[in-house]
C-alpha cells in the first residue's frame, strides 16, 4: 500500500518542527518565539495538507474529516503552548485546553464515556489539584517585582538536543505508521460480543413494551443482536421468537452498556486493585504531604497551653 | 434509528480519516510531552508533560480500540486515568514537600538525588 506521505516531506516536516519547538522553548535575552511558532505551525500545515491531499486521492468524494482535523490542531497547539509557556499556571491551563480537544478526538472514536471521564477526571480534578499547588508552591511575589519569573522558569535546558531526540524518536514512529493506512471501522460498525444484551433483559423488556410487542406476564430469555432474534417466555414457561422484521428501535447496546460490562465482568480483580491503589495514593499523599503543618500546629497548641497555664497561674496569685 | 453522540451526522465524512491519523496526533503529543520533560526545569511542569504523554498514549489505546472493535482499549485507559491519578497526588505531595525544603521548584535543586 502507499504510504500517505512522501518520506522526504514527512521528514521535512519533522526537522522544521524540530526547529520550531527548540526555538519556541523559553530563553533567556532575545526570544525568537514568534519564529518557532511559525515554523512549528508550517510543520503542521505541511502534514495536514499532504493529509488531506492524499486522503482527497483515495477517497475522491469525501470532504476531509474537519472534526478531526479541528480538534488534532487544538490539542497539538495546546500541548506546544503548555510545554513552551514560562508561567506555570498558562501552562497548566493550556494542558486543559489539550484535553478538551482529545476527549473531542475520544468523541469521533466512538468512546464518549472516555471523552467524559477524561473531561470530569482530568480536567475536573488532577489539573484543578496541580493548579492549586502550583499556586501554593510560588514564591509571594515582593512589592514591584510581580512580573518576575522564577530563574527556573525562563531558561530551558538543552533545547536543541531535546528537540533532535524528540523529533528523531517522531521520524522513526512516523515512517511506521504511515507505512500502510488502515481505515477504521464505519461508526455504525458494533463490537463482536453478541451476548451484552443478555445480561441487560430489563433493556430489552422495556425497548419491546415501548414496541408493543409484548404480551402480558412475558418476560425476556434470550436477545440476540448479531441475528436480530429475541426469544421471550411466558409464565407458564411457553416460549416465542421475536423475528429480525420485530426487532425495536435502538435496542443496540451503547457504548456506556458494553463498557461496563467489560470492565465488571472481565476485569473485576483490575479494579479492585486500582481501588487499592487510589487508597495508597490518598494515604501516602496525606502523610507525605501533612508533616510540616503537623509540627507548626503542635507548636502552636503547645504555646497556647503555655500562655493558658501561665494566665491561670497569674489569677491563682492574685487571688 | 437511534444512536449515540458519536454516530449522529459523523459517519458522512468520516471515511477520510485512518488509524494512522489518530496514532500520528498520538505520536506528536508524546513527543511534545518528551521534549517538554527533557527542557524544562520546574518540578510541576516536568509532571505536567508526562500527563501529556498519558494522554498520547490514551489516544493510541482508544484509537486501537476503535479498529480492532475491541473494548479493552478504553476499559485499559479507565486504568491508565487511575494511575494517573494516583502519580499526580503522590508527585504533587512530593513536590510540596521539597519546595518545604528549598523554596525552590528548580530540579537543579535536588542534584545531588541522581546520586
Amino acid at each position: 500500500m502507499d504510504p500517505l506521505i512522501p518520506s522526504l516531506i514527512l521528514y521535512l516536516a519533522c526537522g522544521l518542527g524540530g526547529v520550531g519547538v527548540a526555538l519556541t522553548l523559553p530563553r533567556r535575552g532575545y526570544s525568537l518565539r514568534a519564529i518557532g511558532g511559525a515554523l512549528a505551525a508550517a510543520a503542521g500545515g505541511l502534514v495536514v495538507l499532504f493529509l488531506s491531499l492524499s486522503a482527497a486521492e483515495r477517497t475522491p468524494s469525501e470532504l476531509p474529516n474537519l472534526y478531526f482535523y479541528g480538534f488534532a490542531i487544538i490539542a497539538l497547539g495546546a500541548a506546544l503552548r503548555m510545554i513552551t509557556h514560562p508561567r506555570p499556571v498558562y501552562s497548566a491551563l493550556y494542558f486543559i485546553l489539550t484535553i478538551i480537544a482529545t476527549s473531542g478526538l475520544f468523541v469521533l472514536l466512538s468512546a464518549e464515556f472516555m471523552a467524559f471521564a477524561l473531561i470530569i477526571i482530568y480536567a475536573g480534578a488532577i489539573l484543578i489539584t496541580y493548579l492549586f499547588v502550583i499556586m501554593l508552591a510560588t514564591q509571594a511575589p515582593t512589592e514591584g517585582d510581580q512580573d518576575l519569573l522564577a530563574e527556573y522558569d525562563t531558561e530551558a535546558r538543552e533545547p536543541w538536543l531535546a528537540s533532535l531526540a524528540g523529533f528523531g524518536l517522531l521520524a522513526l514512529l512516523t515512517t511506521v505508521m504511515f507505512a500502510g493506512s488502515s481505515n477504521l471501522p464505519l461508526p455504525g460498525a458494533r463490537a463482536a460480543s453478541a451476548d451484552t444484551l443478555d445480561l441487560l433483559p430489563r433493556k430489552v423488556e422495556r425497548a419491546l413494551e415501548r414496541a408493543d410487542a409484548l404480551n402480558e406476564g412475558e418476560s425476556v430469555v434470550r436477545a440476540d443482536e448479531t441475528n436480530r432474534t429475541i426469544v421471550v417466555a411466558d409464565a407458564d414457561g411457553v416460549t416465542r421468537t421475536i423475528g429480525p422484521d420485530a426487532w425495536p428501535e435502538g435496542l443496540e447496546a451503547t457504548n456506556v452498556e458494553t463498557l461496563g460490562i467489560n470492565l465488571l465482568r472481565d476485569h473485576p480483580m483490575t479494579i479492585e486493585i486500582a481501588g487499592v491503589i487510589l487508597l495508597m495514593a490518598m494515604l501516602g499523599a496525606t502523610v507525605l504531604a501533612r508533616k510540616h503543618v503537623e509540627l507548626e500546629e503542635s507548636i502552636k497548641a503547645r504555646e497556647a497551653r503555655r500562655l493558658h497555664d501561665a494566665r491561670t497561674l497569674h489569677m491563682e496569685g492574685e487571688s | 434509528m437511534m444512536s449515540t453522540l458519536a454516530q449522529s451526522g459523523v459517519p458522512e465524512i468520516m471515511g477520510s480519516i485512518t488509524l494512522a491519523h489518530y496514532l500520528f496526533v498520538s505520536a506528536v503529543m508524546f513527543v511534545l510531552g518528551l521534549i517538554g520533560f527533557l527542557t524544562r526545569r520546574n518540578l510541576i511542569i516536568m509532571f505536567l508533560c508526562t500527563e501529556l504523554m498519558f494522554q498520547a498514549a490514551g489516544i493510541a489505546l482508544i484509537a486501537f480500540s476503535r479498529f480492532h472493535m475491541n473494548l479493552d482499549g478504553q476499559t485499559f485507559v479507565i486504568f491508565v486515568l487511575c494511575v494517573a491519578a494516583a502519580e499526580a497526588a503522590m508527585g504533587l505531595a512530593l513536590t510540596v514537600l521539597l519546595f518545604r525544603k528549598r523554596e525552590s521548584l528548580s530540579a537543579d535543586e535536588w542534584r545531588e538525588l541522581s546520586g
